[in-house]
């Protein structure tokens, strides 16, 4: 068995980063956004997993992985859970993937794409030695049908990811040219996701929008069958480009939705892999000399957000809101300095997670100090702020909550840290179907809600804060902002899209729209009966190429 | 007879009819949009459209229905808004795991219930009653799922005895199939047997003092004539009403157990359902536990007249 990747931080360099952070809080004292000690940086201790040793395991068996949810339609392009990407990794390979440092590698591409000096034209070369489960080759062309269903199906949940192309050639069977009308630097970490996912144009043809009940794409495994709210199975596909690096002949995903259920399974052996493990749970699991504990820092993040000018619904014009929180700034960042962040994760997630003080992880290769910096935990100055706002102390303001046991705890303890600083919280929990409905509309004060995060911090900035924004449920628009989200989109190298998210973030921080608080992190249980097992930061447990050890 | 299972086909086929429309406009009265829902986090306001559009929830609420009904009728419940799986397949794998579950659990606790109540009304004041009652008083408050959770840690994660989750199919292999169902049976069928007991051991003292039963002990029977024959069949009426409610319950209230053992089942089916207003599949589930209440109850009323020819008596009076 091979040893588990470790990045560990030690405790000198956390004191470290502390002490750095106190002495710019203590030099950027007049700026209205001070780093938080104790925040910054916050990679904590990952153990991504290895890959598997060909020698250490052997050939066959069935893997069982216990899911927490179920997923949606196994149809890349009409697909949206999170979930369905656990088994779209293991039988849908995607043009680009990412590894464990988060940056984005070629998979069914041969190289990196590359993108003409204007930024409108995207070449990407193709393998040609892939073919599909159904048996048809992998070439340019399929590539093609692929994007161009991601753009027109009515029902696409593509759309926006692909961005704003304007037509596709196929020059060669191993060349595709992708035009756009402007500038699009998110569209690689698209191909790195579900819009990348190439399917068979004659399975698309035979199904059209069944395609989700017999899926066929480029995978190491291809689909089997799927018991509805129970099991999704996929057997190995000899075809496979790469075969001889597959180990195992069948993975069982099981839905265990209860997470102390999927650890008891992952203990008796019911199942060799378990995401989501509580962090409850992770103390007991490590000890556990059969089991690993794979941790990553996800790319997403959980926050309150503000209702500043949703009256008429997500995506319509924002409109003045009549109460002191959704027009002062001033309250928003009080509301921020009353919140211990090291506390909350403390109390409620038993320090497992990180917190979170920007829409872009420390995991992401576009993190930067500057995008890092937090409003430190200051009741005082929260007070001092909010009777500046000129506001009736206690501040009564209500918070839209998922009622499920973690979100609670979570905004119980929200709501005793603002109490000290003057806000009185009321907490409105709601079964998660009727919150998203109530925050579409805009009927709420604010929302604790979080984002599972994507490769390209465009997709986890834009949808929430630009104008207009898919996800905009602030209802928040700042045309400053949007233009450095803009100018961020188009830009083409990592420094220069740092230096505009962070300005971006620097100005974000001011309004205030979205408080972000902390971030989770992706812990898989991993049995020791198995090797090979991967999680990186975008969260998917990589099991195609794990074996049974020995 | 004929005129009352005309009567009872009757008002089944009323409150069938009932029951539809409640469901069909109730989902839909419930807070929440199943197409955002399925939208989820790449949700933008062109893609909720389409999909509404796609599973006609744009349409007046009548279109809706009549549509529904029509394709009812032919067996075809839509597809499941989330999964885009045809309901009626949901339905075809789901339903028969909760009826053998529910079948498997109302076996054992009518022996076990049925058994300990008749002990404890015969031994009224014995120690043996003592414990029948003790049993059932915690068979009664243990709450299922902690019950589930203690199995799973100590027999499956402990002993290892038993798996802790998963189903295997009937018809693919009887054995695994039973040996999966072991430990979700006795935590079902336990606290229902407690509810049976307790019904058994009143009845049976109801009927153990009545005169007929003197009766017949001074006629010189046996006591277990007496007991099986005279007390127990007068007694049976009680336990069927309360078997007949309870199986009508558990083919949607296996729900607990069926979560904790990872079964694919009919509760599971719909607590997700309803929790994603997956609208075609609430309406199939709550279509098809409708008409197993409606049909188990009719089973039940047929048995009291074979049980009590006196009830079979009243309803021809009717």
């Amino acid at each position: 068995m091979s040893p588990i990747r470790t990045k560990r931080r030690t405790t000198r360099s956390r004191a470290g980063v502390a002490l750095t952070a106190l002495g710019l809080a203590a030099l950027t004292a007049c700026s209205s956004v001070e780093p938080d000690s104790g925040s910054a940086g916050g990679k904590g201790d990952d153990a991504l997993g290895s890959t598997a040793d060909a020698s250490a395991v052997k050939d066959g068996g069935t893997l069982t992985m216990g899911l927490s949810a179920e997923p949606d339609m196994l149809d890349p392009t009409l697909s949206r859970s999170l979930y369905s990407r656990y088994v779209f990794e293991t039988m849908c390979q995607k043009l680009y993937d990412v590894d464990q440092d988060a940056s984005i590698v070629p998979q069914l591409a041969t190289d990196l794409p590359k993108t003409s000096a204007d930024g409108k034209t995207v070449t990407i070369p193709v393998r040609t030695d892939a073919v599909f489960s159904d048996g048809a080759k992998l070439d340019a062309a399929a590539v093609k049908t692929t994007l161009e269903r991601g753009l027109t199906n009515p029902q696409s949940g593509r759309v926006s990811e692909l961005g704003p192309i304007s037509s596709i050639d196929t020059p060669d069977a191993s060349t595709v040219v992708v035009h756009f009308k402007e500038p699009f630097t998110p569209f690689t970490a698209a191909l790195a996701d579900r819009a990348g996912m190439i399917m068979s144009p004659a399975a698309l043809k035979k199904y059209g929008d069944d395609f989700a009940n017999h899926p066929s794409c480029v995978g190491p495994f291809k689909f089997s069958k799927r018991v509805p709210q129970n099991s999704i199975e996929v057997v190995r596909d000899p075809e496979y480009y790469d075969a001889d690096k597959v180990h195992l002949d069948k993975i069982v995903w099981r839905i265990l939705s209860d997470a102390g259920i999927r650890a008891a399974n992952l203990r008796s052996g019911d199942v060799l892999v378990a995401d989501t493990i509580s962090p409850q749970d992770v103390g007991e699991l490590s000890k556990d000399s059969s089991l690993d504990v794979l941790q990553s820092q996800s790319l997403g993040y959980q926050g309150v957000t503000f209702n500043v000018g949703n009256v008429d619904g997500v995506g319509t014009a924002p409109k003045p809101i009549n109460r002191p929180d959704a027009q002062q700034a001033e309250i928003r960042q009080a509301f921020e300095y009353a919140i211990d962040r090291e506390g909350l994760v403390k109390a409620v997630f038993a320090g497992q997670y990180d917190v979170a003080c920007s829409p872009i992880s420390p995991a992401s290769p576009y993190t930067s100090d500057a995008v890092q910096q937090c409003r430190p935990h200051d009741p005082e100055k929260a007070k001092e702020l909010l009777e500046k706002a000129g506001v009736s102390m206690p501040y009564k303001i209500s918070m839209l909550e998922s009622n499920t046991p973690d979100s609670l705890r979570l905004a119980q303890a929200l709501q005793a840290m603002v109490k000290e600083a003057g806000f009185d919280l009321k907490i409105q929990p709601v079964e998660y179907t009727s919150l998203l409905d109530q925050q579409d509309r805009g009927d709420f004060d604010t929302v604790q809600l979080g984002w599972s995060g994507r490769v390209d911090p465009d997709a986890n900035i834009t949808p929430f804060v630009g104008t207009g924004g898919s996800l905009n449920v602030s209802g928040y628009s700042n045309p400053a902002v949007d233009a450095l989200l803009d100018q961020a989109r188009q830009a083409q190298d990592v420094k220069s899209r740092q230096d505009l998210y962070a300005k971006a973030n620097a100005a974000l921080a001011e309004d205030n729209p979205i408080v972000y608080l902390y971030r989770q992190r992706n812990i898989t249980g991993v049995s020791k009966d198995v090797s090979g097992v991967q999680v990186f930061a975008d969260g998917i447990p990589r099991l195609a190429f794990a074996g049974l050890t020995k | 007879m004929r005129r009352y299972l005309l009567h009872r086909g009757w008002q089944s086929a009323v409150t069938l009819i009932l029951a539809t429309v409640v469901v069909f406009i109730g989902v839909r009265a419930l807070p929440g949009d199943p197409a955002l829902a399925l939208a989820g986090e790449d949700r933008s306001p062109a893609a909720v459209e389409a999909i509404r559009h796609h599973y006609g929830l744009d349409q007046p609420i009548w279109v809706q229905f009549g549509r529904f009904v029509a394709n009812a009728i032919q067996g075809d419940f839509g597809r499941s808004i989330r999964t885009g799986v045809p309901v009626s397949s949901m339905l075809r794998t789901a339903l028969p795991v909760t009826v053998e579950l529910a079948l498997l659990a109302i076996l054992l606790a009518t022996l076990l219930g049925v058994g300990a109540g008749v002990l404890a009304a015969v031994r009224r004041g014995k120690p043996s009653e003592w414990l029948a009652n003790a049993m059932a008083l915690i068979g009664l408050s243990v709450p299922h799922f902690w019950l589930g959770l203690l199995a799973i840690l100590y027999l499956c994660v402990g002993a290892g005895l038993f798996p802790a989750s998963g189903f295997v199919p009937l018809r693919e292999d009887p054995i695994d199939n039973l040996y999966h169902l072991v430990l979700p049976t006795v935590i079902l069928g336990t606290g229902l047997a407690a509810v049976i007991m307790r019904q058994t051991r009143s009845a049976m003292l109801d009927s153990l003092s009545a005169d007929y039963v003197r009766t017949a002990r001074a006629k010189g029977l046996r006591p277990r004539t007496v007991t099986g024959r005279h007390a127990l069949r007068n007694s049976l009426i009680v336990v069927i009403t309360i078997v007949g409610l309870q199986l009508g319950g558990l083919i949607s209230g296996a729900v607990v157990t069926e979560q904790i053992f990872g079964l694919p089942g009919f509760g599971k089916m719909t607590i997700d359902a309803v929790f994603q207003r997956d609208y075609p599949v609430i309406q199939a589930v709550v279509l098809i536990t409708a008409a197993a209440y409606i049909g188990i109850n009719f089973v039940v009323d047929l048995l009291y007249s074979v049980v009590d020819p006196r009830i079979r008596v009243a309803g021809e009076a009717s």
